[in-house]
């Protein structure tokens, strides 16, 4: 067998153009800023007493001018508050952070405790589609791992009535429902194997005919069953009738 | 062309046909129509788990055809599929008969290229024609044909429509002019792999390939024609081709063609979306529903009660062995009498008369019970199943059973052997093979020794319990479900390995043909009387000698303790479980013939059927165990069965007596 090292190196690759140049681009202080006036908001400290009490707010007071010269935030009577353009910039900032830790730990399960690092990098460089691809993918999550809230993004709002996820595994279809297969997720080269000689591959189109006692799908003209294991590592994406 | 006639007519060399093609397409059907040899056909994946040979001929050519189990890809997964490649490895001069599901062609291509890639002949047979177009699905052949270089005829094989065209064609098959390119790195390792090789009877390319999609089972292979060397550089060579995809190779390439048979797909086939809501659709469905599928169960077992049990076992035997056979002591019947007389007047020899028609009489006993008892049953059990089998009702039942097989640590597939056991258990043993893992393989032949009764056995069940109280049979079925539940639960732990994942094929519910039921049925008669009889014969004899000589009456002292003491059992009874162990529909007819006579009470027949249905598997099936498993395991097999049979017969007796059941 070949060792992980091996494959590891061959695929890596140098850093692209475009990798470079936003690096150079993004101003990570402000960022950091304005995601702790998001924070202490949610916890309901808006005053700049509020922010000297609690030990996270001084450094927002040392830099208050430079964000209002800036114009993202303005002051009222000692509240501090978000301009448009503010509150847009942190509630991206906070929905790309926090998705990123519901990925990190949902998908990859990653221990709780090393997703910090990896999501505070992700939130500073997702653009907005790929930021809304990955809340589709992830089923439109309201709350990251630590429970508090991810503000929604557009995709979200279009489903705002039937939060469905774009993937998702094809355990999850309802009987009747059909799926596209966008990959299956398994390690085992056997079960790939027989699941491919069946004719179920990326691509192809599953309906689930009945998920008990055992899970009956239709491929092509094949009905197969199988165990609700096999089942919960192909992942789909819904097809509905309309489109 | 032309080249390959003449050398073959120099050298007057029997060509092969081999059959080859996903599972349940027709391979065996069409193997019947060609070579007018009957093999078991049924209408669910994995009936055919040999290889079946018969002749074949057409305008003076000769030919062998070789049927062989369905494959799904020609990388082999499990013992039947490494059957299959192995025969294109060893069959020199062969053409390939790919037989094919019309409904599926993308699984079917996926087969068709790595036919091409390996440069063998072939002819593609596009059988279930009628299906397909029942589904819409309209495909052009000729455009097929044209672009893989290869005869393609569609058929309808169940009806014979179209299959007269396939052995003309044979001469003409050829091999694939079909070729596609792989990823540019693989392709290098091809080129390179090849240069190492040795001649093959498939072409290098496609060996190559296959080891690059490192395919395990071809180390045999390997090993016998390859210097250490050359295996090593061609190991080196795959390893560095791994480097470069982050999937395994076997992935890669399976992408590939795929893509590929998605190509093709789309040039010839016109999959109109059609609606897909026939009655028998439907009836397919409920089959396997969670809800309506149990009392469709339960209907189908109590329809199967009420036609093996009661009208064959019943009925059709009382009538067989009260009027026809009869009792030449009591008097009764017509046959048994009437040969008992003539043998007095002509042959007024004690001896023989008693060999012929005494109490262990070889006609009198042997003769009877096989036609008088147990053909009546077995024909009526045949047919029931062979419409069960047709009908493509067993895999759905599997989907039903999942559950409780995993307690025994087996999947719904294991049903298909176990059900197929009721039948015979010797073949069942064989068909065990279908399942995946060695585990589930043991575990299987475990259970078919311990409590699987054979076809007649299991009517002469159902017959003897249909006269006592009507929830005897549930007794005796729960006994019986249960031991071999809490068995498979420990040896589940007890026997390492794993238990494979459940994937089955569900054939469409068809309409059985009742024409390939009633000559299904009758083949299976005719192996029956032709496998049974004479060990009937022999059993009697065996009998007749051991009665003679005294042995019986020992071994009848011996086992009476057991046989009075645990399980309250006359001493008789012992003839049966002996005799059962040389058939166990023989046994079971033993003691159907003292029930008669009344030598039974009702508890007795009860204790009895369930200890004979858990006792050892008959001869025939210890020795399908032996060849499969080896000797060790066949006698820790019969030695734990034997006594668990005891067991359970003896604490059943316990309890009625405890209980003070009487049924």
């Amino acid at each position: 067998m070949i060792d992980k090292d091996e494959r590891d190196q061959s695929l890596e690759s140098p850093l692209c153009d475009i990798c470079k140049h936003h690096a150079v681009e993004i101003d990570t202080e402000i960022d950091e800023l304005l995601e702790t006036i998001w924070v202490l908001r949610e916890k309901g400290k808006v005053t700049e007493n509020h922010y000297r009490e609690s030990g996270a707010g001084n450094v927002i007071l040392d830099n208050l001018d430079r964000l209002k010269k800036m114009n993202l935030i303005y002051l009222k009577e000692g509240h501090v508050t978000f301009t448009d353009g503010g509150e847009k910039h942190a509630r991206d900032l906070i929905r790309r952070h926090r998705l990123t830790e519901r990925m990190l730990t949902d998908l990859f399960d990653i221990p709780r405790g090393r997703i910090e690092a990896p999501s505070c990098q992700f939130e500073h460089i997702l653009s907005e589609e790929v930021t809304d691809s990955i809340c589709s993918f992830l089923g439109h999550p309201s709350t990251c791992p630590h429970g508090r809230p991810i503000p929604p993004g557009e995709c979200c709002k279009k489903l705002t009535k039937t939060i469905t996820p774009l993937v998702i595994p094809l355990v999850d279809l309802m009987p009747g429902e059909k799926g596209r297969i966008v990959f299956i997720a398994t390690k085992d080269r056997r079960r790939l194997r027989r699941l491919s000689s069946l004719g179920i591959n990326p691509e192809g189109i599953v309906t689930v005919n009945q998920k008990l006692p055992t899970v009956v799908i239709h491929v092509d003209e094949t009905e197969i069953a199988m165990d609700h294991a096999l089942v919960s590592e192909i992942y789909v994406k819904r097809i509905t009738d309309n489109g | 062309m032309s080249f390959i006639k003449q050398k073959k007519k120099s050298e007057e060399q029997i060509k092969n046909i081999i059959l080859i093609g996903n599972p349940n397409v027709g391979k065996s059907v069409i193997f019947g129509i060609l070579t007018g040899q009957y093999v078991v056909v049924s209408n669910y994946p994995g009936t055919t788990v040999e290889i079946s040979r018969g002749n074949a001929g057409f305008h003076g050519n000769k030919y062998q055809v070789i049927d062989t189990p369905g494959i799904a890809n020609l990388l082999p997964m499990s013992t039947d599929e490494v059957v299959t490649r192995d025969i294109l490895f060893e069959e020199k001069d062969s053409v390939i008969i790919q037989v094919a599901d019309s409904k599926n062609l993308a699984r079917t291509l996926l087969i068709t290229l790595q036919l091409a890639e390996m440069k063998i002949p072939f002819i593609l047979v596009m059988n279930m024609m009628d299906e397909a177009r029942e589904r819409r699905i309209n495909i052009d052949f000729k455009k097929l044909s044209k672009m893989l270089g290869t005869q393609v005829f569609p058929t309808v094989a169940i009806s014979r429509t179209g299959t007269d065209k396939i052995l003309p064609a044979i001469e003409k098959a050829d091999v694939s002019t079909y070729e596609f390119k792989y990823d540019p790195f693989i392709e290098d390792a091809v080129k390179k792999i090849e240069g190492y090789l040795p001649d093959f009877p498939i072409s290098k390319r496609s060996v190559a390939i296959m080891l690059l999609s490192e395919d395990m089972s071809l180390n045999k292979w390997l090993d016998e024609k390859l210097t250490p060397q050359g295996r090593e550089e061609i190991q080196g060579i795959i390893r560095d081709t791994r480097k470069r995809y982050p999937d395994p190779l076997e992935i890669v390439i399976n992408k590939e063609r795929l893509q590929n048979t998605d190509r093709l797909i789309k040039e010839v086939a016109v999959i109109e979306k059609a609606p897909r809501k026939g009655f028998m659709y439907n009836a397919g469905r409920i089959c396997m529903h969670p809800v309506w599928g149990v009392p469709i169960l339960i209907a189908v077992l109590t329809l199967m009660y009420f036609f093996v049990g009661k009208f064959a076992a019943g009925t059709v035997v009382d009538f067989f062995m009260g009027t026809v056979f009869g009792n030449a002591v009591e008097g009764t019947g017509i046959i048994n009498p009437f040969i008992a007389r003539v043998l007095e007047s002509i042959i007024p020899i004690k001896f023989v008369q008693d060999l012929l028609v005494g109490e262990y009489g070889l006609i009198s006993v042997g003769i009877t019970y096989a036609i008088a008892i147990v053909l009546p049953i077995v024909a009526a059990f045949f047919f029931f199943f062979g419409i069960l089998e047709d009908s493509g009702y067993l895999p759905r039942l599997a989907i039903i059973a999942n559950r409780v097989c995993k307690w025994a640590g087996l999947n719904g597939k294991a049903v298909l052997p176990l059900i197929l056991g009721l039948g015979c258990g010797a073949m069942a043993t064989i068909s065990a093979r279908i399942l995946d893992s060695p585990k589930e393989r043991m575990l299987v032949i475990l259970l078919l020794a311990l409590g699987v009764p054979c076809s007649a056995q299991l009517g002469l069940i159902m017959g003897m319990l249909a006269g006592l109280k009507s929830y005897a049979f549930f007794i005796w079925l729960f006994i019986v479900l249960g031991s071999m539940i809490l068995v498979g639960f420990i040896a589940n732990k007890l026997i390492p390995g794993e238990t494979s994942d459940f994937i089955l094929e569900i054939p469409p519910l068809r309409f059985p043909s009742l024409k390939n039921i009633a000559v299904k049925t009758l083949a299976r008669i005719e192996w029956y009387l032709r496998e049974a009889v004479p060990i009937f014969l022999l059993a009697t004899l065996f009998l007749f000698f051991i009665d003679k000589v005294g042995i019986l009456q020992i071994i009848r002292d011996m086992a009476a303790p057991v046989m009075a003491k645990i399980l309250s059992l006359p001493p008789e009874v012992t003839d049966s479980f002996m005799m059962g162990f040389l058939r166990r529909d023989y046994g079971a007819a033993g003691l159907l013939e003292m029930a008669r006579k009344g030598m039974l009470s009702n508890n007795q027949i009860l204790v009895s059927m369930v200890t004979i249905t858990l006792f050892l598997p008959c001869v025939a099936q210890m020795f399908v165990i032996i060849k499969e498993k080896g000797l060790k395991t066949a006698v820790a097999v019969a030695a734990f069965v034997f006594t668990f049979a005891f067991i359970v017969g003896g604490l059943l007796n316990f309890a009625l007596n405890a209980l003070g059941v009487v049924l």
